[in-house]
C-alpha cells in the first residue's frame, strides 16, 4: 500500500507540473515565431519546424517609432510602485490584523469580525466603478499620472489582503506568548514588536508575496489613472495588443513579466521552510 | 511677351528646381520618405523645419503597435526632430481607446492634447474636440467628400482625416480565377465560378469550398473567415453583410431607423435574412470562427487559410506582403450584394440586384478643446498626413492607413511598392467605386451608439450560437433599441441621425 | 488591555482605507442614483429609476449571476482540493520538494491579462496546439466556439492560474500545524488516510474557511479571463457579473446604471459570503 501510495503521490505532482509548465513551454517557443509560422497552423520546435526570429523580444526593447515599446522603463515603475505599495499595506496591515486579533472592539453592533469583513469586502467591488471615482478623487489632489498617486490607489487595494491574512495568523499564535511578555514588564507595544512579531513572519512573507502579486500583475488602475509621465508594466505590454494580436511579442512579454516573481517565489520558499511556528512555542 | 514668358519660364523651372532639390535633401534625411522626398505642401517637411516648438511638450494617445501606432510614434520622432518640441505617444488597444480619451474628459481633463479613436466616436467626444481650423481644412483639397463628411458633424470638421477606411470583399484569385477550378465549379453545381455578386453565391462557393485542401500546400481550406466573436468590431461585420439588403435607394430617410417616426428597422426582413445568412456561414467558417476577433480574420484569411473575407483592409494587406506566401494571389472587389431589397414603404421585396458599400468607421483623431498645445498639435497632425507621409505610409501594411485621397486611387502608388498590376488596379478600382456610389451606408453615430451597437451584437451572437433564431434575435435587438431611445431621448437620436441620413441620402 | 493600545494599532490601517475609499463608495452610490453616461456626464439625480430598471428590466443581469455562481463555486472548490492536495503532497517526505513547491507557485505571479493571452492561442481551434495534439485521437473540441466547452476553457485557465494562492495559503497553514496531534496520532497506529480526516483537515479548517471566501471573492470578479477568451461568449454563455458591469461602464459608458449594478452587486455579494462563511464554518468545524 504504501508503495502504491507513493507511486499516485509523484504521479499527481507530476501531472500537475506537466500542466503548470504547459503554457510556459508553449509561450517560449511562440516568442521565436512570427506571422507566417503562427498563421500556418500549431508548430512547436525552431529550426524543424519554423524558422526562428528575435522579433517578439526584440519588441520589447526597442522605442515606438521602430514598432517597439520599451519596457526596461515600465519595468522599474512597476517594481518601486508594487513594493512600496506592499510595504505600506503590510505594516498597516498587520498593525490592524494584530488589533483585531487580540482586542475586543464593539461599537454598537459593529464587532471586531465585521470590521475584519470590512476590510476584506473592499476587494469585492468590480474596479470598473471604481474608475471614474478614483479618477476624480487623484485629480482633485492633484495625483493622476504619478507614482504617489498608484501607490494610494494600490494601498486600498491590497491592505485587505494583509489584514485577513494576518488576522488569521495571529490568531493562531497563542496569546501565551503575548501574557508572557507583558507580565515580563513590557508593556503592549513591545510585547507586539519583540515577541509576537518575530513568530509571524512566516505569515508576514506569504501576506507579502500576495500583495506583490496582486499589485504587479494590476492592469486595470494602472490603465485608468495614468497616461504618459507614469507607465507600469502590463499597460505598456498591453500596447502590442493592436488588430493582429502579437503572439509572438506578448509570449515574449508574458515571460518577462514574470521573471522577478520567480525570484520573488524563491525567497517566500526559503522562509516557509525555515519558519516553523509550533517550534517557536517551546 | 517672349521676355516674360521667358522669365516666368525660368522662374518655374528655378522654383520646381529648389524645390526638387529639398525634396532630395529631406528624402536622404528621413529615409521613410525616400522613394518620394518631400512634397510641398502647407505641412511638408520643408515647411516643418521651419517651425520651431522647443520647449514645448506634445501628448498623444494613440492605438497599440503597429497599426496606427507605429506611425503615431514615426512621425512623431520626425516631427520632434523638424521642429524642436518633445512628443510623448501612449499606446492603447483598440477596444480601450474610447474609454481613455473620455474617461478624462468627462472628468473636466485633457492629459492628452491628441486623442485616436474611432470615427463613429465623433457624436460623443465632439464636444470635447477642438475644431481642425479653416486653414487646415482648405489645403485638404485632395481628400475625398465622403472622408470630409465622415471627418464633419454637419459644417464643423472635429476629427483630422488620417485614414480611410471601408469593408469590401477579399478572394483568393488562385481558385477563382483558375480554369480548373471553374471548370470543376460548374461541373459540380452548374454555376460559374466568379467573383459572388450577392451573399447568396458567396453562401455556396464558400461552402463549396469548405473543409479541403484547394491549394495543394498540405492544410485544410475554409470557405471564409468573418469577425463573429462578440467584441467590439463584430456588429460592423453585421452591417456589411445586411447593407445590400436592406439599403433601398427607393426608401431614403433612415437605415438604422425611420427617420420620421424613429422606429428601429433593425428587426425588418432585410435584416432578417442577412441574419440569417450569417447563421449559415457558421458552417462555412474555420474551426473556432464563431470566436475570430478581428486578429483572427487577419491571420486566417492572410495566412491562406480561406476563399474570402470581407471586412477591414488589414487582411488583403497582409496578404499582399512579400513574404506572404499567398502573396499576389488575392483579388478585392465590392461587397456582394443581393437579388432583393427590402422596401419598407412597400412592405415587400423589390426584386432587384441591389449593392450598397459600408463605408464603415476607422481611424480618427482629434485635438482636444483643453489642450494648451493647439497650435502644434494640428501642425503635427497636418504633417503626419501630408503628401510625402501619408504615400509612405500607405504602401506599409502594417501601418493601417488606408487611401482616403485621390492620388491613392491610382494604381502606380501599388505597383510601385512591388503589387501585381491587376491586382493593384483591381483594388484602385474597387475604392474608386465605392466612393462613387450613391447608396452608400455610414456608420451610425448619434448618442448612445455603443449601446447600440452593443445590443446588435449581444443579439447576433445569439442568434450565431443557436440560441435565437434570427427573427427572434433581432426583435430582442430592436426592443432593446426602443429602449435605449426611451432613455437616451428620441429626439436627441433624431437629430445626430439626420446627418447621417443625408449623408446617405445624398444631400451632404 | 489599555483603551488607548487597541486604538493604536486598528486606527492608522483602518483610517488610511476608510479616507482614501470614502470618496469612491459614497460617489458610487452617488452616481447610481444618477443618469451618467457619455452623452449625459451629469450627476444628475433620476432617484431610484437605474434601480428599477436593474430589478425589473434586467434579466441579462441576474443570468450573469448564475453563471458566476456557477463558475465561481466551480473553479474555487477544483482550486481547494488540488490545492490541499498539492500541498498535503509536497508538505513533506517528497523529492525535489522545494523545487516543486516554487514551482506551484508560479500561475498565479503571471498577469492574467497577458497569459490569457497566451491561453486563447493555446486553445486556438485552428492555430493551437491543444487541438493540434487531440487530433491525433481524431477529436477537436470547439473549446471556445461551444457554450459548454467555453465556460469549460474558462474554468482550466481560472485553476491553473489560482490553485497556486490555495496551494500557498494551505501549505503556509500546513507548516505551522503543531506537531502533537501527529505525534498522538502515529502512537495510536493510524493510518496516513485517517490520519488526514481526523487530524490535519480539521486542524486545517479554519485556514480552510479564510482560503475559500478570500478566492471566492476574487473569483466572482473574473474578468481578464471571460475578456479574453470568450468575450462573454459565444452568445452570453460566458458573460459573469463583473463582465457584465464592465460592458455597461467602460464600453457602453453608462456609468450610472454600472454603478447601480455595482453596487447591488456589492450587496448580493456580501449577503452571499456571509452565508456561505457561517455555512463552512458550521460544517467544517464541526468535524
Amino acid at each position: 500500500m504504501p508503495k502504491l501510495y507513493t507511486f499516485i503521490k509523484y504521479f499527481c505532482v507530476i501531472l500537475w507540473a506537466c500542466f503548470v509548465v504547459a503554457p510556459f513551454l508553449w509561450a517560449i517557443s511562440t516568442s521565436f515565431k512570427d506571422f507566417n509560422s503562427v498563421t500556418g497552423g500549431a508548430t512547436y520546435i525552431p529550426w524543424l519546424q519554423f524558422e526562428p526570429t528575435l522579433d517578439g523580444w526584440s519588441v520589447l526593447f526597442k522605442p515606438g517609432s521602430q514598432g517597439g515599446i520599451n519596457i526596461i522603463g515600465p519595468y522599474f515603475n512597476s517594481i518601486f510602485v508594487t513594493v512600496t505599495a506592499s510595504l505600506i499595506s503590510i505594516v498597516l496591515g498587520t498593525l490592524a490584523a494584530y488589533a483585531l486579533s487580540r482586542y475586543t472592539f464593539k461599537a454598537g453592533i459593529v464587532q471586531n469580525n465585521d470590521i475584519t469583513f470590512f476590510f476584506i469586502s473592499q476587494r469585492i467591488m468590480p474596479p470598473v466603478v471604481l474608475s471614474i471615482p478614483f479618477f476624480l478623487f487623484l485629480s482633485s489632489i492633484g495625483l493622476l499620472d504619478s507614482l504617489a498617486g498608484l501607490i494610494i490607489v494600490y494601498i486600498v487595494l491590497l491592505m485587505p489582503i494583509a489584514v485577513w491574512i494576518m488576522v488569521d495568523f495571529f490568531n493562531r499564535v497563542p496569546r501565551e506568548i503575548d501574557e508572557t511578555a507583558l507580565i515580563d514588564g513590557c508593556n503592549p507595544f513591545q510585547a507586539f514588536f519583540k515577541v509576537v512579531l518575530p513568530n509571524s513572519i512566516p505569515g508576514m512573507i506569504v501576506a507579502g508575496l500576495f500583495c506583490i502579486i496582486f499589485g504587479w500583475i494590476d492592469f486595470f488602475f494602472a490603465f485608468i489613472l495614468t497616461f504618459t509621465n507614469v507607465q507600469l508594466l502590463p499597460v505598456k505590454i498591453v500596447a502590442l495588443n493592436s488588430s493582429i494580436t502579437p503572439w509572438w511579442s506578448l509570449s515574449a512579454a508574458a515571460l518577462v513579466s514574470v521573471a522577478p516573481l520567480i525570484i520573488v517565489a524563491f525567497i517566500v520558499e526559503r522562509y516557509l521552510s525555515k519558519g516553523n511556528l509550533s517550534g517557536a512555542l517551546k | 511677351m517672349k521676355l516674360k514668358t521667358l522669365i516666368s519660364t525660368m522662374a518655374s523651372v528655378l522654383l520646381i528646381g529648389s524645390q526638387a532639390a529639398y525634396a532630395d535633401k529631406w528624402g536622404e534625411q528621413f529615409p521613410h520618405i525616400a522613394a518620394t522626398g518631400d512634397i510641398p505642401g502647407m505641412c511638408s517637411y520643408e515647411e516643418m523645419s521651419k517651425k520651431d516648438y522647443s520647449g514645448r511638450t506634445l501628448t498623444i494617445n494613440t492605438h497599440a503597435i503597429p497599426v496606427m501606432g507605429e506611425p503615431t510614434a514615426l512621425h512623431a520622432e520626425q516631427f520632434e526632430k523638424l521642429t524642436g518640441a518633445k512628443v510623448e505617444v501612449t499606446h492603447t488597444p483598440a477596444g480601450d481607446l474610447y474609454s481613455k480619451a473620455m474617461v478624462p474628459f468627462q472628468a473636466g481633463q485633457a492629459p492628452y492634447d491628441i486623442v485616436f479613436g474611432f470615427s463613429n466616436f465623433i457624436n460623443d467626444w465632439k464636444r470635447y474636440l477642438a475644431p481642425v481650423p479653416q486653414k487646415y481644412v482648405d489645403q485638404m483639397t485632395d481628400v475625398t467628400a465622403s472622408h470630409i463628411a465622415i471627418a464633419s458633424w454637419g459644417d464643423t470638421m472635429y476629427q483630422y482625416p488620417v485614414d480611410g477606411d471601408r469593408h469590401y470583399l477579399k478572394y483568393r484569385k488562385d481558385v477563382i480565377n483558375n480554369p480548373k477550378m471553374q471548370q470543376k465549379y460548374k461541373a459540380d453545381t452548374g454555376k460559374e465560378l466568379r467573383v459572388p455578386q450577392t451573399w447568396k453565391e458567396y453562401a455556396e462557393m464558400a461552402t463549396y469550398f469548405n473543409g479541403w485542401d484547394w491549394d495543394g500546400d498540405g492544410e485544410l481550406e475554409y470557405g471564409s473567415a468573418e469577425v463573429m466573436k462578440k467584441d467590439d468590431l463584430m456588429f460592423a461585420a453585421f452591417y456589411s453583410r445586411s447593407a445590400a439588403y436592406s439599403k433601398n435607394e427607393a426608401t431614403p430617410g433612415g437605415f438604422f431607423f425611420d427617420l420620421e417616426t424613429m422606429e428601429p428597422l433593425i428587426n425588418n426582413p432585410g435584416f432578417v435574412e442577412a441574419l440569417t445568412d450569417w447563421v449559415e456561414a457558421v458552417n462555412y467558417v474555420p474551426p473556432g470562427g464563431i470566436n475570430f476577433g478581428l486578429g483572427d480574420e487577419i491571420n486566417s484569411f492572410g495566412g491562406g487559410q480561406t476563399l474570402f473575407s470581407f471586412s477591414w483592409d488589414d487582411a488583403f494587406v497582409a496578404a499582399m506582403q512579400p513574404d506572404s506566401p499567398i502573396a499576389n494571389q488575392v483579388g478585392a472587389a465590392q461587397l456582394p450584394g443581393a437579388n432583393k431589397v427590402w422596401n419598407r414603404t412597400k412592405g415587400a421585396w423589390d426584386n432587384k440586384p441591389n449593392q450598397a458599400p459600408f463605408f464603415v468607421w476607422g481611424w480618427a483623431v482629434g485635438v482636444a478643446e483643453k489642450s494648451k498645445n493647439q497650435d502644434v498639435a494640428f501642425d503635427y497632425l497636418c504633417f503626419f498626413a501630408n503628401g510625402a507621409n501619408h504615400q509612405a505610409d500607405i504602401g506599409i501594411g502594417r501601418f493601417g492607413v488606408n487611401p482616403f485621397m485621390e492620388p491613392d486611387f491610382k494604381a502606380e502608388v501599388w505597383t510601385d511598392i512591388g503589387w501585381d498590376p491587376l491586382v493593384a488596379k483591381e483594388y484602385v478600382d474597387t475604392l474608386a467605386e465605392m466612393e462613387a456610389s450613391t447608396n452608400r451606408v455610414f456608420p451610425l453615430r448619434v448618442p448612445g451608439t455603443f449601446e447600440f451597437n452593443s445590443a446588435l451584437a449581444t443579439g447576433a451572437a445569439k442568434a450565431l450560437a443557436g440560441q435565437l433564431s434570427p427573427q427572434a434575435a433581432l426583435d430582442e435587438v430592436a426592443a432593446e433599441w426602443k429602449a435605449i431611445l426611451e432613455r437616451v431621448g428620441a429626439d436627441n437620436v433624431r437629430d445626430a441621425y439626420a446627418i447621417g441620413v443625408a449623408m446617405e441620402d445624398n444631400k451632404l | 488591555m489599555n483603551f488607548k493600545h487597541k486604538y493604536a494599532f486598528l486606527l492608522p490601517g483602518l483610517i488610511v482605507l476608510i479616507g482614501i475609499l470614502i470618496f469612491p463608495i459614497i460617489f458610487t452610490v452617488r452616481l447610481s442614483l444618477s443618469g451618467w453616461n457619455s452623452y449625459n456626464p451629469e450627476l444628475d439625480f433620476i432617484g431610484i429609476k437605474n434601480y428599477i430598471r436593474l430589478f425589473t428590466e434586467d434579466p441579462r443581469f441576474w443570468q450573469s449571476f448564475f453563471r458566476l455562481s456557477f463558475l465561481a463555486i466551480t473553479t474555487v472548490f477544483l482550486q481547494y482540493v488540488i490545492g490541499f492536495a498539492l500541498a498535503h503532497v509536497v508538505w513533506k517526505d517528497i523529492k525535489f520538494k522545494r523545487f516543486f513547491r516554487v514551482l506551484f507557485l508560479i500561475p498565479m505571479m503571471t498577469t492574467p491579462v497577458i497569459m490569457t493571452v497566451i491561453w486563447r492561442t493555446f486553445f486556438h481551434e485552428s492555430l493551437g496546439p491543444l487541438n493540434d495534439f487531440l487530433s491525433i485521437f481524431g477529436v477537436q473540441p470547439p473549446w471556445l466556439s461551444s457554450p459548454g466547452l467555453a465556460k469549460v476553457s474558462i474554468i482550466v485557465v481560472e485553476v491553473w492560474q489560482w490553485t497556486s494562492f490555495m496551494f500557498l495559503l494551505l501549505l503556509a497553514g500546513l507548516l505551522s500545524l503543531p506537531k502533537e496531534p501527529f505525534l498522538a496520532a502515529a502512537i495510536d497506529g493510524a493510518s496516513p488516510f485517517k490520519k488526514f480526516i481526523y487530524v490535519t483537515f480539521p486542524l486545517m479548517a479554519p485556514i480552510s474557511i479564510g482560503a475559500i471566501i478570500i478566492r471566492l471573492i476574487e473569483a466572482s470578479k473574473i474578468m481578464d479571463t471571460v475578456f479574453v477568451l470568450t468575450s462573454g461568449g459565444p452568445g452570453t454563455a460566458t458573460e459573469t457579473s463583473s463582465f457584465y458591469i464592465f460592458i455597461k461602464g467602460l464600453r457602453e459608458f453608462q456609468m450610472g446604471y454600472a454603478a447601480t449594478a455595482s453596487f447591488t452587486y456589492l450587496i448580493v455579494m456580501i449577503i452571499s459570503l456571509t452565508i456561505i462563511a457561517k455555512v463552512l464554518t458550521k460544517v467544517l468545524m464541526k468535524e
